[in-house]
């Protein structure tokens, strides 16, 4: 959701057994932790900016981050568990967000999940078996006069009928 | 980029940048043509650019450039911050002549570009439009929704590009700060800012003054200011809406505070993740005023130094609490802790810290500048300066409106938000987010201060107004905030963690149709516990929607525990489909409607017909409140319900049709219903299918209530009403026309063993002004009951119609086909606030009927005893009312006269219940009957009421369910059983209803129009205007429905 503000090269591996994996691992989260030296909450910066790149935290990057900021794994964990952006599972190729604030959920939000649940079988946290689709929820996205609100991939899309919604799924391939 | 090192430097940036942006402050479009440069302000906040704002932007300035304008004129395409209202974007305002453009697309630009800009005229389309009043409003200046704000903290939003800090400073940015820093001391700030009244603006209201004023004489040589920007409340956007706009007026508030409190040397911004537009404006931001000099070390050699760093969110809701806040910035898990130790003393790394909102940071440069003084006068009623309030939910104008503190809550709601929309009813406003309540009707002209809502059961909060109408329901509600407080619970302590999730399970036993009243009690105790026990704001705010919704809407929760019913049809546990669930008499609306749409009319019919014994009648009078709860209304156009129960009526009737329901067992005990309206014989004929022996006693010469005497004959024929009444008759009801009955105890004499008073309404209320009791003036029921039982009635050529409802708008109609040549109605509120329905104030129109509004009556005029003209005065709209709408007061000296011949009174009607009392039966409000509303019994015991009677005037529908429910309670009572609140009534056919078709795709497709009699053919005949639908129209029709009871099927 926030952008880094230099890239630094994060890519899915091949083989994640291989030392060369851990290594470039090791490597990229020292540059990461570096990058955001001096600055408060240095922990919440490097795992936005971790899950920034890899779309997510696997355990092996938590792990790097563990040992590179020397801060103990349980910690690491507690505060990646505590906040809702962080997820140490994969996300879908597509990320469906509903927003579900009060203004949302008062012009017809439920029944976006409502619909989502009965064609497709998808509930908030789910993604489909063939990975194409992620389903979220989000508390509200600060746009409410244009609701219901649904992002996908990021993008927010105003005013959404529970029959769009469905054209909008149908876009993602 | 220029360094500034003094206030001179900053000046010279001020006067080489303000003439620039001169032509923005130009509202005069007169002046468009001569312009020598025009601004072209595109919207660019998160809700426009969602819109597309980003592709309009750019179709500008590739529009421009190549049509050449810029050889003719300098013109600039600017971004401006969000101006409050996304509803209507992408918003592009156009100056010199301050015009607004809404919901430009990328398509649009070029007519934009070409009409306006090169030939200087105006794109009518795209101009905003008041949805009031539905005139045009081409200026920003001129639209209603801006004109009744204050905007002080918004002003500059939309003026200025916030990606230029040079114009920020053209209006004055960073003089406020350069003034302290220079030329003041600190505790004078800390001072001024206090002097001013400002109130912490996050939710809280604590004085901002004194807070900086603690933290200034704290000990340490190390403190801290940050700014809350989690805005974690779901419908609050305001301060996303600052940092988009105008970023700087809180990096210089945060400036003025560093300064004024002492030892600050670094700032934090907590924004939440989801606002990523607004993090890069502020980080954009902060980096300028670093180029500036304006921050970092040594500002202004002054050897003052202050940083501000962005801290972003992580999707934490508990992170907005202060304490929770401040520990999240330093990197941990967001647990709130106790407080004392207060922040002030022991906060950001366990230094003094001032954490103050986004909004009450960036009105503080101007404090400064302008002074306290200043500051205190903007403000309603003690209170000081102004408070943003987002408008969302069921509302009209959806956006932004900033107000002085101390403004009524109706004032924002209904003058600045315009109400809800689609003609809806208003039934309350959340304010405060998860940790606020509802505030109902009965409170809306309450005063939002801090302590008028506090007192109210709800909070200020951070200023988002969630609007809700007659389809949202309260323990809904309740119960959404609820679950939304239990996910965000950061789980420290135990009245929080586990007490939440068992006020949710309590919610979830009512909605679902299980809940008790102990529960309710139950509720209330945990609420308070949890609320008083709770370590945090959160905890301590979670259960403030339950009390406040139970306060203010008790009626509601018993309706669910009670009734099993949910009034606004949205608690799916307890309905099969929202139609039938609202229909007062439950009808099986998705069955008959799916018989109809294959054709099986008959069964339509039957199951209609075995439900209650009026289908024909209600198929055209009914005010149907299932269509307004019908689920395909918020595709295109809710089904005809109405219509398609006509239909199966009429079809029934042309084939000769009858139904006879059967009658089981004979009983000896005689029941006597007085009145033979809707209500009495609903009642007769389920007591008589019980085998009870029913008399029913009617004062007039024919049967049917208002049906018969009140309903005009061109909107339910007699012929139609008396076929459904002689079924009735057919059950061995007898029905005693011409009896009126003045004693009760003579009934019980008479061996009658219970009493079911269903009187109706049929006393019209009178004007009471001068001049009124002479010919020509009548009481419109009276008269319509005249022209329905055939007598005679001298009606007059010029007719004047007082009042707003069904009786004035039938008493209108009525007299035109009397022979009136002109008909004129005059009520005292606004058109949209007049209660008779819908279809009946078009048709009126339709007629050449034309309608007065907000007027009323002073006196009649007339000679020689009869009536010549009528006497009235202007009314204007003041407070609200309980009744939520404004109560109308005369406009002194504005009285006026109208000639007419012939006044009728249509403003109200009363039960005859003079003789009641006497009998042991209490009267109420109004002269009705008072009775129990869910048994029906009188004080008097088997003696029941129900109806108009009881209500007041009201719907037939509703008659008829109440005749239902007594004839329950009167069988209970006659076999010694204690009354209860349900309605014991049993359908006697079973029927299998079609099952629906799995739809792929359900198109937009606008409601079949009924057939009507042309305008110009009514006036002359009683002949019926509504023709009904063909077999082919209701089928086509029918297969709209969609059959929402089948979803139920896996509740």
């Amino acid at each position: 959701m926030q952008k880094v503000e230099q890239s630094v090269d994060l890519e899915l591996p091949v083989n994640k057994d291989s030392a060369e994996y851990a290594a470039r691992i090791l490597r990229d989260v020292n540059e990461i932790v570096d990058l955001n030296t001096g600055r408060s909450g240095r922990l919440i910066r490097v795992l936005q900016q971790s899950q920034q790149r890899v779309g997510y935290l696997p355990p092996e990057v938590l792990t790097a981050i563990s040992q590179v900021m020397k801060v103990p794994i349980s910690e690491v964990n507690g505060v990646v568990s505590f906040y809702n952006f962080f997820t140490t599972v994969p996300r879908g190729k597509h990320v469906l967000q509903v927003c579900l604030g009060t203004a949302c959920y008062v012009r017809g939000g439920q029944r976006i999940l409502d619909v989502l649940k009965k064609e497709y079988h998808l509930e908030p946290g789910d993604t489909t078996p063939d990975g194409i689709l992620s389903l979220d929820t989000v508390r509200c996205l600060g746009a409410c006069a244009l609701a219901p609100v649904v992002t996908l991939n990021g993008q927010v899309h105003r005013r959404v009928k529970p029959t769009g919604v469905k054209e909008l799924v149908s876009r993602c391939k | 980029m220029n360094k500034i090192n003094t206030l001179q430097d900053l000046e010279e940036i001020k006067k080489r940048v303000r003439p620039l942006l001169a032509v923005r402050e130009d509202t005069n479009f007169a002046r468009f043509k001569e312009a020598r440069q025009i601004d072209v302000l595109v919207c660019r906040g998160t809700g426009c650019t969602a819109a597309g704002a980003d592709e309009v932007e750019d179709a500008f300035r590739e529009a421009i450039k190549r049509r050449g304008l810029e050889k003719r004129v300098r013109v600039n395409v600017t971004k401006i911050g969000c101006r409050g209202f996304c509803e209507k974007g992408p918003n592009v305002t156009i100056t010199p002549g301050d015009i607004l453009y809404t919901r430009v697309r990328r398509a649009d630009v070029d007519e934009i570009v070409e009409k306006h800009l090169v030939r200087g005229e105006i794109v009518e389309r795209l101009v905003y439009v008041d949805p009031i009043s539905n005139k045009p409003a081409p200026a920003n200046k001129d639209i209603e929704f801006y004109k009744r704000q204050r905007r002080i903290v918004l002003f500059l939003n939309g003026l200025i590009d916030p990606w230029s800090i040079e114009e920020y400073i053209a209006f004055d940015g960073y003089r406020a700060f350069i003034k302290a820093l220079t030329s003041m001391k600190p505790d004078d700030v800390v001072e001024e800012v206090l002097k001013s009244g400002l109130r912490g603006r996050g939710g809280a209201g604590f004085p901002t003054g004194r807070k900086w004023g603690m933290v200034r004489s704290a000990q340490g040589n190390e403190k801290f200011v940050v700014c809350n920007g989690d805005e974690g409340d779901p419908g609050a956007f305001m301060n996303r809406s600052v940092l988009e706009g105008n970023p700087h007026t809180l990096i210089e508030g945060m400036l003025i505070g560093a300064f004024a409190i002492g030892n600050v040397r670094q700032g934090y911004a907590y924004v939440r993740a989801e606002y990523p537009l607004a993090i890069e404006t502020l980080n954009h931001a902060i980096k300028q005023a670093r180029e500036y000099g304006l921050l970092g070390q040594n500002i202004l050699g002054t050897g003052f130094s202050f940083d501000l760093d962005i801290f972003p969110g992580a999707g934490a809701f508990v992170c907005g609490e202060e304490t929770a806040l401040l520990i999240s910035i330093e990197g941990k898990r967001g647990n709130p802790r106790q407080r004392p130790p207060f922040p002030a003393n022991k906060g950001l790394f366990d230094k003094p810290t001032t954490l103050n909102n986004v909004e009450t940071w960036s009105i503080v440069p101007q404090i400064v500048l302008k002074g306290a003084d200043w500051y205190k006068g903007v403000g309603v009623g003690g209170n000081a300066g102004t408070k943003t309030f987002c408008l969302v939910g069921k509302i009209t104008n959806s956006g932004i409106a900033e107000v002085p503190v101390g403004t009524p809550l109706g004032h924002v709601v209904f003058d600045i938000g315009g109400g809800p929309p689609q003609g809806k009813t208003f039934k309350s406003v959340q304010i405060g987010g998860p940790s606020g309540g509802v505030i109902p009707i009965e409170h809306i002209n309450t005063p939002v201060d801090y302590e008028s809502v506090t007192s109210l059961g709800a909070i200020m909060g951070s200023g988002g107004l969630i609007v809700m109408d007659e389809d949202s329901c309260m323990v809904d509600m309740a119960k959404f905030f609820l679950q939304f407080t239990k996910d965000e619970s950061c789980g420290k302590c135990l009245p929080c963690r586990a007490g939440i999730p068992k006020m949710l399970e309590i919610l979830n036993k009512i909605t679902q149709g299980h809940g008790t009243m102990e529960d309710l009690d139950v509720l209330q105790e945990l609420a308070e516990m949890v609320g008083s026990a709770s370590l945090c704001g959160l905890g301590q705010t979670a259960p403030n929607p339950v009390l406040s919704t139970i306060r203010h809407f008790r009626a509601e929760y018993e309706s669910h525990i009670i009734d099993k019913k949910c009034p606004a049809a949205v608690c799916a546990g307890l309905f099969r489909a929202p139609c039938q669930h609202t229909c007062p008499v439950g009808l099986d609306v998705p069955g008959y409607t799916a018989f109809i749409k294959e054709g099986r009319f008959d069964e339509a019919y039957r199951l209609i017909r075995q439900r209650m014994p009026f289908p024909s009648v209600c198929g055209r009078v009914c005010n149907h409140p299932c269509e307004g709860k019908c689920r395909r209304g918020q595709m295109d156009d809710p089904v005809a319900i109405r219509h398609l129960k006509r239909f199966a009526a009429d079809w029934a009737a042309e084939k000769g049709f009858e139904y006879t329901p059967k009658v089981n067992g004979k009983r000896n005990e005689s029941v006597a219903i007085v009145g033979a309206g809707p209500a009495g014989l609903s009642a007769a004929q389920d007591l008589a299918m019980d085998g009870y022996q029913v008399t029913v006693f009617e004062a007039l010469p024919v049967a049917g209530g208002m049906l018969a005497v009140g309903i005009p004959e061109y909107r339910l024929p007699n012929e139609m009403l008396n076929a459904e009444v002689s079924a009735i008759e057919k059950l061995g009801v007898d029905i005693r026309l011409n009896t009126r009955i003045h004693d009760v105890d003579a009934l019980f004499a008479q061996g009658y063993k219970a009493v079911f008073l269903a009187l109706g309404a049929h006393l019209g209320e009178r004007m009471r002004v001068p001049g009124e009791d002479v010919k020509g003036v009548y009481d419109a029921v009276e008269f319509l009951r005249n022209v329905n039982l055939g007598r005679e009635v001298e009606t007059g050529k010029k007719v004047a119609v007082i009042g707003g409802g069904n009786t004035a708008t039938d008493s209108a109609r009525v007299a035109l086909r009397m022979g009136a040549s002109q008909v004129d109605m005059f009520y005292r509120r606004e058109k949209k606030d007049m209660p008779a329905i819908e279809e009946e104030i078009v048709a009126v129109e339709e007629e050449g009927i034309h309608i007065h509004e907000l007027t009323a009556p002073t006196r009649v005029l007339s000679q020689e005893g009869k009536v010549t003209g009528l006497e009235l005065i202007r009314m204007e709209l003041g407070e609200f009312d309980k009744s939520g709408r404004k109560t109308p007061r005369q406009i002194k000296g504005s009285e006026y006269s109208v000639a007419c011949d012939t006044v009728i009174q249509a403003i109200g009607q009363r039960p005859d219940t003079g003789f009641t009392e006497k009998y042991g039966i209490k009267i109420g409000m109004g002269r009705t009957i008072s009775a129990d509303r869910r048994t029906l019994a009188t004080d008097r015991p088997g003696v029941f009421a129900g109806g108009d009677a009881v209500t007041g005037p009201w719907t037939v529908i509703e008659a008829i369910a109440a005749g239902q429910r007594a004839a329950s309670s009167i069988k209970r009572y006659l076999q010694g059983q204690e009354l209860g609140p349900r309605v014991d009534r049993e359908d006697q056919e079973t029927f299998l209803i079609p099952r629906p078709e799995d739809v792929e795709d359900v198109k937009e497709r606008s409601r079949v129009t009924i057939s009507e009699l042309h305008p110009g053919k009514r006036a002359s005949s009683f002949k019926e205007v509504n023709m009904g639908y063909t077999a082919q129209e209701a089928m086509s029709e029918a297969s709209r429905c969609l059959r929402c009871d089948a979803e139920a099927g896996g509740e």
